[in-house]
């Protein structure tokens, strides 16, 4: 970096050709995500979303977009309401008797709680993947082949099948013993079957629920390498303790944290949410700050 | 939380400082071995320069390490990268000392010009000054003081200009050419530390905002964007 120093009658002058002229510009093009951020629609569109387990207000107010094709991770301490949220997404709160859901999601702009909408409809489009594997006690076959009998698509069933086992890069380990019981898969392999049948059914939107926290270093590595092949194809929003896996395989992150009221009641609240590099480089909020240096939360 | 974390960001800011003190004794020997044509003191600078090279590889493998280990994020990312270009800054500075000090052995048999080696007296204290807010300035996350660092290498890079006009008035003196040739090299290397200085400034004001600018550039001497 040349300094100020004795050359000044060496000053540039206006060059004849201008190099921003000649190339595209490179800030332009630089990041594919924030170019996808300004020309694709968010996937879903999050206002004033609070949810209730009975009286116990277990987050409040949260508002933000989800970018198409891209990774998003939550993170946040335990109880900051992330899991809650990323089960607002395919209504898997609805499960829950005592859990009402206020505010609106907007799911490529239609009212994802419309009283219209069908939440079977809603689960087929935006699939989940949870902490632990839970394939069916059937064979490998079938755990895929699941989804799409159920939905009677069973035409070109085992092209399916084939198809979201490589998706899920599987399917070269378990292409030669496909009627073996999913259980006798290893950790890792079971969660990725749980992406395959996951995949099986062709969502939009892939929900993963800590996926890899119950898995070995090479298991994680390998799930987080299918997130950044599923991105190109999928909008996947992942919730995760594991800061580092959000700072590696996520376009933007969203920092969830716990307010204490009065009451002593413990309730989420949404603190930031960023491009992840801004998160984990210059939060704006000291508390994003205390938790991903690790000193609170 | 992260007790020994932060104890080992503490020392690693303290041994930066550390690194800061012993270029500064490094740079008083160079420009006092300059002043009363020392060959014997500009030795000891030049050994000296062991120490300051000890110091820098040593930070930096406390570094290498400190990334290994901890994955500083944040603030905490931004003090370890700063640090790390500081203390490669800190370690240029003791290098133009040991030049300043190789030449002062060179020319020691020389005819000297008075006013001349005044203001080389003048430009280092100026350097000492920089290096001096520099450091404090790191150390108290004080953007302002590093941002008036630019101001302060005007004056450095002024004298090393009046040098050069200097030099080229003793052309036509036999006998002075070596020697002046000479000294246009040592007001190079006091002018370079005033850089340094300035590139320790803009670290303080990436470490707080995040931001990295460059608070002067010769590429662009207006000031525009780039």
């Amino acid at each position: 970096m040349l300094k100020g120093d004795d050359m000044e009658t060496a000053q540039a002058t206006e060059p004849a050709v201008r190099l921003d002229r000649v190339e595209p510009a490179i800030a332009d093009r630089s990041d594919p995500a924030a170019v996808a951020a300004v020309q694709v629609p968010p996937v879903f569109q999050v206002t004033g979303l609070s949810v209730t387990y009975g009286s116990h207000l277990a987050l409040a107010d949260v508002t933000m977009d989800i970018r198409s094709k891209a990774v998003t991770a939550f993170i946040g301490p335990s109880g900051c309401g992330k899991s809650t949220f990323i089960r607002c997404f395919n209504r898997l709160n609805d499960l829950i008797p005592s859990a009402r859901v206020t505010g609106q999601v907007l799911y490529h702009e239609d009212d994802l709680y419309s009283p219209t909408v069908d939440p079977v409809e809603v689960r087929k489009l935006i699939g989940m993947v949870f902490q632990k594997p839970n394939p069916f006690p059937k064979s490998i076959y079938d755990n895929v082949a699941f989804g799409p009998r159920v939905l009677r698509r069973k035409d070109e069933l085992d092209g399916r099948v084939e198809m979201a086992l490589r998706r899920a890069a599987l399917w070269d380990e378990v292409k030669d013993r496909l009627k073996t019981n999913a259980l006798s898969l290893s950790g890792g392999q079971q969660q990725r079957l749980c992406i395959a049948r996951c995949l099986a059914v062709e969502p939009d939107v892939i929900l993963m629920d800590e996926p890899a926290s119950a898995l070995d270093p090479i298991s994680t590595s390998a799930i987080e390498d299918l997130m950044h092949e599923l991105k190109t194809d999928y909008t996947i929003v992942v919730v995760t303790h594991n800061m580092q896996q959000a700072a590696r395989v996520a376009e933007m992150t969203a920092f969830f944290s716990v307010d204490v009221g009065e009451d002593g009641q413990r309730t989420g609240v949404l603190v930031e949410y960023d491009e992840t590099q801004t998160i984990f480089t210059t939060p704006a909020d000291p508390r994003t700050e205390g938790y991903v240096t690790g000193r609170f939360g | 939380m992260r007790a020994e974390f932060q104890q080992d960001l503490d020392d690693l800011e303290a041994e930066l400082q550390g690194e800061g003190s012993i270029v500064l004794r490094s740079l008083r020997g160079a420009l006092n071995a300059l002043e009363t044509q020392d060959v014997e003191l500009a030795d000891e600078v030049i050994a000296f320069d062991d120490e300051v090279d000890d110091r820098y590889h040593g930070l930096e493998k406390r570094i290498e390490q400190l990334i290994a280990r901890q994955t500083p994020v944040a603030t905490d990312l931004r003090l370890v990268l700063a640090v790390l270009h500081s203390n490669m800054h800190l370690e240029r500075i003791g290098d133009q000392c040991v030049t300043i000090a190789k030449l002062t052995k060179l020319t020691s048999h020389l005819e000297t010009k008075r006013s001349l080696i005044a203001g080389f007296e003048e430009m280092g204290s100026r350097a000492e000054e920089m290096l001096r807010v520099a450091l404090e300035a790191f150390a108290n996350r004080d953007v302002d003081a590093a941002r008036s660092l630019s101001e302060l290498d005007e004056l450095i890079d002024r004298g090393n200009r009046d040098v050069t006009k200097q030099v080229l008035g003793l052309a036509g003196q036999p006998g002075m050419q070596e020697w002046g040739m000479r000294m246009i090299v040592v007001s190079r290397c006091l002018e370079r530390i005033g850089d340094n200085a300035v590139d320790i400034g803009e670290q303080t004001e990436y470490l707080v905002t995040g931001e990295f600018t460059e608070f002067t550039d010769a590429s662009h001497p207006e000031g525009r964007a780039h």
